[in-house]
């Protein structure tokens, strides 16, 4: 069993009911082959960078899950067959940072169930240098 | 030297900060590593260790892939903050 993070991008058309049942029925396959899903993030519909099948913006949606190495193959050609989701990405966590930033993500998730605004910490330095690059 | 320096001193602001692992759906942390245009600022202008410098270029790659920052900037369609209107 690895750790993994997925990320798939459904269709902004979408109305409520029939995100959800996509999105069980992504969850469906992934706990059929195998994977236990540690949490679940629903980020919402964003505004994406650029068109992705002519469309302006996507719902994004985050699953943390361990799974065997086999069940990741099966779970990406369902996720192209299914067309409600526009782009997807998995991530597996290898090493020990890795697993650590995995289980930082899923305490934060499991904890706060009501999904308060979560401000990423950026460190003053990092707000900074903007100015110093333009100077 | 007659050249001014155009760049203040440069240090590892991942290092600073103690940044394990640069997760690629959280624009603001690739945004130091990205000049105007989101291209990837090399590490001699940004001052990034190897091994951050490594990380972020991954996470940039798969924040791309995933619509979170552009590709590219189109040149004709310029806007004044384009960073903040991908934000939502």
């Amino acid at each position: 069993m690895r750790h993994y993070e997925l990320l798939v991008v459904a269709k902004p058309t979408l109305n409520e009911e029939e995100l959800q049942a996509k999105l069980s029925f992504l969850s469906d396959i992934l706990e059929k082959n195998g994977a236990v899903i540690a949490a679940k993030n629903h980020i919402g519909s964003r505004k994406l960078a650029y068109q992705i099948n002519k469309f302006e913006r996507g719902i994004y949606v985050v699953y943390y899950f361990t799974a065997p190495t086999a069940a990741i193959a099966e779970v990406e050609r369902i996720i192209r067959i299914t067309e409600e989701f526009i782009r997807f990405m998995t991530v597996k966590f290898e090493n020990q940072k890795e697993i650590r930033h995995w289980n930082k993500q899923v305490d934060k998730l499991t904890k706060k169930t009501p999904v308060v605004e979560q401000e990423p910490e950026i460190p003053a330095a990092l707000a900074e240098t903007e100015e110093t690059e333009e100077a | 030297m007659a050249e001014k320096r155009k760049y203040a001193r440069k240090y590892c602001k991942y290092c600073e900060a103690k940044i394990e692992y640069i997760d690629y759906k959280d624009a603001k942390i690739l945004r130091h590593s990205l000049s105007e245009r989101y291209k990837i600022m090399p590490r001699r202008l940004t001052g990034n260790c190897k091994r951050h410098q490594e990380m972020v270029e991954l996470a940039i790659k798969r924040a791309r892939h995933t619509a979170v920052i552009p590709y590219i900037i189109d040149t004709r369609k310029v806007v004044a903050v384009p960073f903040e209107q991908i934000q939502q």
